[in-house]
């Protein structure tokens, strides 16, 4: 009997593009505990990025949103603009992946983080500054009055960053989204960002929301894992169900995803076990699993009918009709 | 924290725990949106097309059908009528002359300017601007420079003087106002140049030995033509405004050939007691205008050019 | 007037796909001074430019200067005497030279142009400021209001004003003008000759022709203000940012992205000044203004050649230091060019 934080039920959303229509999420249901991290693993395309979008929101006004997203209680679907700002950065916020756009190059990066603070509470402007400086060292940013002042484009990427974090942080929220926030920068930055997560995770008991397409990152960070693809759940299973010793991963995507990361273990020169083809035009997805064009264990039933979603093995959900055994490669 | 990735091998399938999903969702968008947003795209295209075609005709073609009465000999006795007078559509001016034939000549005098204009700007313009970013380098500094320092020119004050020089005519006007209109479409015949000249495809067609000229007929020219072309159309009302400027302060058409620049001039002396004179020209003038800007602005969209 | 907000578009100063990819350059200063460096032989181009094409206009200083019934004879002595009938190189320097020293020469009805110019130029600035000051108020305003609901009403009438106003011409548009609202209304003075001497008189005589120039002016900037802030609303990173932090729509546009709007709107303004300085000369004669618009047409008109010299000079050079005008505030404004990167 959990008290999830956010609870998303059957959440789908559609645009009209060009006059076809996108079906971007297609019935995607999770929750999040507080203080857990959660990680939403999928290919450009997935849905992934969109289904949270749409919990926070910040969709275009010409999408289609239905389903149930519940913050503490509260429906967040269906609320009107000016609810949804009440929520907004206050109660759950959002991290951007490129820090570089993400940030008005015209605006000092102080103002900026001020601006969230004063959004959501009346404080003077230098109670607020001082705050924003506050913010900047709970992110490990050197110097932080001095960097106050200064616009984005004066700092380096990781710092951008970390100011984008400070920005989402600037009112405790509970529940943080990390849209690929690791994903324009290099790996020793991109270690140094996601530790610091965590540690404010621990700090603030924040839950965490991480997208990305990157499965090593999940394993190394998360407590629960999706892997979504063509804007449906395929996998959904706490981190250690699927990784690690005893893990089983189930789904023949993920497994997929799994084999082509690169091992040290690998013979030199051995060909690297990819996912050949791309993922599937959303407005005209195949019958069938919406996998099966590039599954290399398809079946004729894979093509005919989509799998359900459906817990096999307990808080483990995979939809697949020929799922791997034993969790290993086929 | 991190916990390892398994390796391994699997072998035969789990017999299938799996049930068939729910069927398809309905669908999610409008088709009343969708319907609305393309009636509205053609409609932005065929009301312009239709009233340039209905004018157009009207300036071109109706004359050949039914000879209209003349434009600059007007008959003393037939002064001032009002609109809707028999034999003349739309009455007469101060000493007789027939309006609506006066219009109809005047806005072919105005068409057949502007186009000359924008096809001799668009085409030396075009071969300027094509050889700046194509030949880069210092050639492209230079011309660069030529091309702004005639745009950063008043043109109007210029092309006034231009007139004056070489004496009023519609070939003259023609000369002057193209000699402005070449800057414009060399720069925007040199971005958009430059823009294709980083795109891939311009580099497999350099890598693959095509020679220059044919890089520049097959592959450039029909790329930049869109923007061109509906950039053109926009050019088209600004040369019809500025030349009737110039007729307006009487160094272009020489009076008493027919123009809308004079006719305004004309209605301006009879502005207090009859200012139908004045706002029947200026009202035809804008309807052109309008129909030629939004007949680009149409273009544009259909061609998805920036 | 829509010509040039294309062109600038394609092939100038980055718009908004590059906002966010901007090279961080060098410190403003060296910035300005390459601006200034470029600026000279444009300017020095326009010097030229201009003195050529006078020069093709057959000079008849000499012949209204001795009245109708000179012999040929005379008329070619007085030409000889002023140095007409030198090369056009020889000529120009001569001129050049007269000008660096601010000397535009005398005019036929034995004027100093300077003179001329001196009393009259203030006019005209007027006159162009107080059109271009409205025209950017209104435009920034509208613009702000129809970008707040794409597609809304206040948008569609946005956009249908200022279709009028990029197809209307501005001498048509002033008659229209005059009859509403000097004739009917009564409200201004239909011409304005005399400026009056309290400031409200002026303001009053100016505001037809003002409005007159100023309606083009500003359906070009709300159309393209607009548009740039749509994108921007659309397709910023930075917006969905101000979004996700609960910021409210209104501040959202007028905070962030109008901000970075200014830079393409000052960019239009610098390129459309040509056009602009060419409505006000006919404007001016429709108006009679007291400026140097109405005398270049009167000069042209009376075969007034000194005069139609210095004014189109002084014309050309207002354009071109709009033009670099425009340029220096863009490079001021931009914070990315005025701090550079710093390590870190």
């Amino acid at each position: 009997m959990s008290e999830a934080l956010l609870e998303v039920e059957d959440l789908r959303v559609g645009f009209a593009a060009g006059g076809l229509e996108v079906r971007a999420v297609d019935g995607v249901s999770f929750s999040v505990a507080p203080g857990n991290t959660l990680a939403i693993i999928g290919e450009s395309g997935s849905g992934k990025t969109v289904s949270c979008r749409a919990i926070m929101g910040l969709l275009p006004s010409g999408a289609n949103i239905n389903g149930s997203a519940r913050l503490r209680g509260t429906e967040l679907i269906g609320l009107s603009d000016s609810e949804m700002r009440k929520h907004r950065g206050s109660d759950m916020a959002m991290v951007f992946q490129d820090p570089a756009r993400s940030l008005n190059p015209t605006i000092r990066v102080g103002l900026q983080i001020a601006e969230a603070i004063r959004t959501h509470h009346t404080v003077s402007k230098r109670e607020a500054q001082t705050q924003a400086v506050e913010l900047l060292r709970l992110v490990r940013i050197p110097a932080a009055e001095r960097r106050f002042h200064e616009y984005p484009h004066q700092l380096s990427g990781g710092m951008r960053q970390r100011v984008m974090i400070a920005m989402a942080l600037a009112c405790r929220p509970k529940l943080l989204i990390a849209d690929e926030a690791t994903t324009a920068l290099d790996v020793t930055t991109q270690a140094q960002i996601m530790e610091l997560l965590l540690d404010l995770q621990e700090e603030l008991d924040m839950a965490l929301i991480m997208i990305s397409h990157d499965l090593g990152l999940a394993a190394s960070y998360a407590d629960e894992v999706i892997v979504m693809y063509a804007g449906k759940i395929v996998e959904q299973a706490p981190a250690a169900q699927l990784f690690g010793a005893g893990g089983a991963v189930r789904m023949r995507y993920t497994r997929a995803l799994l084999d082509a990361i690169p091992h040290m273990e690998r013979p030199a020169h051995a060909e690297l076990p990819i996912v050949g083809g791309r993922p599937p035009d959303p407005t005209a997805l195949p019958p069938g699993c919406s996998f099966a064009p590039r599954c290399h264990h398809a079946q004729d039933d894979c093509r005919e009918k989509v799998p359900a979603l459906a817990e096999h093995a307990p808080g483990h959900r995979w939809a697949c009709w020929h799922p791997c055994e034993n969790g290993g490669a086929a | 924290m991190a916990l390892p990735i398994p390796e391994g091998s699997a072998t035969t399938a789990l017999p299938t725990l799996a049930t068939a999903a729910p069927p398809p969702l309905p669908s999610l968008v409008s088709s009343r949106q969708l319907r609305m947003q393309r009636i509205g795209r053609s409609l932005r295209l065929w009301i312009p097309v239709s009233i340039l075609g209905v004018i157009i005709f009207t300036a071109f073609i109706w004359p050949l059908v039914y000879t209209l009465p003349s434009p600059t000999n007007g008959n003393i006795l037939d002064a001032g009528l009002p609109p809707f007078s028999p034999g003349h559509l739309l009455g007469t001016d101060p000493v007789g002359v027939d309006l609506f034939s006066y219009y109809v000549y005047g806005t072919q005098t105005s068409l057949e300017i502007a186009v000359g204009t924008t096809i001799i700007g668009m085409a030396i313009g075009c071969a300027i601007g094509v050889t700046a970013a194509f030949a880069g380098g210092w050639v492209d500094a230079v011309l660069s420079r030529v091309l702004d320092i005639l745009i950063a020119f008043p043109a109007l004050i210029l092309v006034l003087v231009v007139s004056y020089a070489l004496g009023p005519s519609k070939l003259h006007l023609t000369y002057a106002l193209a000699f402005f209109s070449i800057p414009v479409f060399g720069r925007v015949a040199r971005g958009a140049t430059l823009v294709l000249r980083s795109s891939p495809f311009m580099t497999a067609a350099r890598l693959s030995g095509t020679r220059n000229w044919r890089i520049i007929a097959r592959h450039i020219m029909p790329n930049i033509l869109p923007g061109i072309i509906s950039f053109s159309l926009l050019g088209l009302g600004l040369v019809i405004i500025i030349e009737g400027a110039i007729d307006f302060l009487g160094q272009g058409i020489e009076p008493p050939q027919p123009s809308l620049g004079q006719a305004i001039a004309q209605g301006q002396t009879t502005m207090t007691a009859t200012p139908e004179y004045v706002l029947m020209p200026s009202i035809g003038l804008l309807i052109l205008v309008i129909a030629l800007n939004m007949f680009g602005d149409a273009l544009r969209e259909r061609w998805g050019v920036q | 007037m829509a010509l040039v907000q294309q062109v600038q578009l394609q092939s100038g100063p980055p718009g908004a796909a590059n906002r966010a990819r901007r090279v961080a350059g060098s410190p403003a200063w060296r910035l300005v001074g390459r601006r200034l460096l470029a600026a000279i032989p444009v300017l020095w181009g326009v010097t030229l430019l201009t003195y050529a094409i006078m020069s093709t206009l057959p000079n008849t200083t000499a012949q209204a200067q001795l009245g109708l019934n000179a012999t040929q004879a005379q008329v070619a002595a007085l030409n000889h005497a002023l140095g007409l009938d030198q090369p056009f190189w020889t000529r120009y320097w001569h001129w050049f030279v007269a000008v660096l020293h601010g000397n535009l020469g005398t005019s036929i009805s034995n004027q100093s142009v300077n003179a001329e110019l001196a009393s009259k130029l203030p006019v005209t600035l007027v006159l162009l400021a107080y059109a271009l000051v409205v025209a950017v108020v209104l435009a920034i305003i509208v613009a702000v209001l129809a970008a707040r609901k794409p597609n809304g009403i206040a948008d569609r009438i946005s956009l249908a004003i200022s279709m009028i106003g990029l197809s209307a011409a501005p001498y048509a548009f002033a008659f229209v003008l005059i009859i509403v609202f000097a004739v009917k209304l009564g409200w201004f003075p239909v011409i304005s000759g005399s400026l009056g001497s309290t400031p409200m008189s002026y303001f009053k005589a100016l505001t037809l022709p003002a409005a007159s120039i100023g309606f083009g002016l500003f359906a070009i900037y709300t159309r393209i203000l607009r548009a740039d802030l749509v994108e921007q609303m659309q397709r910023e990173d930075y917006i969905v940012t101000a979004k996700a932090k609960g910021v409210p729509p209104w501040r959202v546009l007028i905070r962030h992205a109008l901000r970075n709007s200014m830079f393409t709107l000052i960019t239009i303004i610098g390129l459309n000044l040509g056009a602009l300085v060419g409505a006000t000369a006919i404007i001016e004669t429709i108006f009679s203004v007291p400026g140097i618009g109405q005398d270049l047409i009167n000069g042209i008109q009376n075969h007034d050649f000194p005069l139609i010299e210095g004014i189109v000079l002084v014309f050309a050079l207002l354009t071109v230091f709009g033009n670099l005008l425009a340029d220096l505030m863009y490079a001021v404004l931009d914070p990315r060019i005025r701090y550079g990167t710093s390590n870190s």
